[in-house]
């Protein structure tokens, strides 16, 4: 098992979608959130290894979620799930303490390739 | 990847958001710089670019994006000013509703939408100050229409 992955996005569209390309890998989901607030619930109870985070949640937004997860573990692994266009949005989710990011629509490769490069980065 | 599937998903999400997009301009007719309805009309323009553009539905791609960017604008300003923005606006909902619909019906991915209403989408916000427009110039709108 190459790890336990928390979902975080308000669309059910794409939790299945990510879903569909990391579990065939060896990823196992072990969680799914459609906001903000479940996120950093969700987190605090499952203590996942990766959280996959949209940006555009309602009731706190996918970088609000990202400092509060960095808050209760600063080692924490969140990579957040761009759209083109968003990349201030991207930056400041980075400085919040996001580790990398995926733009949508997603390829699968660039998911899996990020999800292993920063599971393999926290590894070292 | 299971298309019948997503696009059922699509169908599903699709016409919750267009309600929510709905009410929540209705909303802002009667209450301009009601955040909350201002995030919603932004959020669900947001979501239906995004499922659109993993199915490759350029159309609603292309006029959700046109939609979350204008509400981007409003979003700066805290407030939906002129009635022309709300017409608009309106007008990407309808033309929105009618592209899904046609993907519930057909099962493909609509043509190509209305340039002009794209264009006008684009346009600068009747509220926002245009460097070249005249004391009288006609409204984005309405110079789009003719």
């Amino acid at each position: 098992m190459k790890g336990r992955v928390l979902l975080a996005d308000d669309a059910l569209f794409m939790r299945e979608m990510i879903r569909e390309i990391i579990e065939p890998d060896g990823f196992e989901v072990i969680g799914e959130a459609s906001d903000g607030i479940e996120a950093v619930e969700q987190f605090r109870k499952l203590q996942p290894d990766i959280v996959t985070m949209d940006i555009v949640m309602p009731r706190l937004s996918g970088i609000d979620a990202v400092e509060q997860i960095v808050q209760i573990d600063p080692s924490a692994k969140i990579v957040m799930c761009s759209a083109l266009g968003q990349e201030a949005l991207v930056m400041e989710a980075l400085k919040a303490g996001a580790s990398d990011f995926v733009v949508k629509p997603f390829k699968p490769e660039d998911v899996l390739g990020t999800l292993a490069k920063v599971l393999e980065k926290a590894d070292e | 990847m299971d298309i019948a599937k997503y696009r059922n998903l699509f169908l599903e999400e699709a016409t919750e958001h267009l309600a929510e997009m709905s009410r929540s301009l209705l909303a802002l007719e009667k209450e301009p710089e009601l955040r909350e309805a201002i995030e919603a009309v932004f959020r669900a323009a947001h979501s239906i670019k995004s499922m659109a553009a993993s199915l490759s539905y350029d159309s609603i791609r292309s006029l959700a994006h046109r939609l979350e960017d204008r509400m981007e604008r409003v979003r700066s300003a805290g407030r939906l000013e002129d009635p022309e923005d709300l017409g608009l606006l309106f007008r990407g909902l309808e033309a929105l509703e009618q592209m899904v619909a046609v993907v519930r019906e057909s099962g493909e991915a609509p043509p190509d939408g209305d340039a002009e209403l794209l264009a006008a989408l684009s346009g600068p916000a009747a509220t926002e100050p245009d460097p070249k427009k005249k004391a009288h110039d006609p409204a984005p709108v309405a110079r789009a229409r003719r």
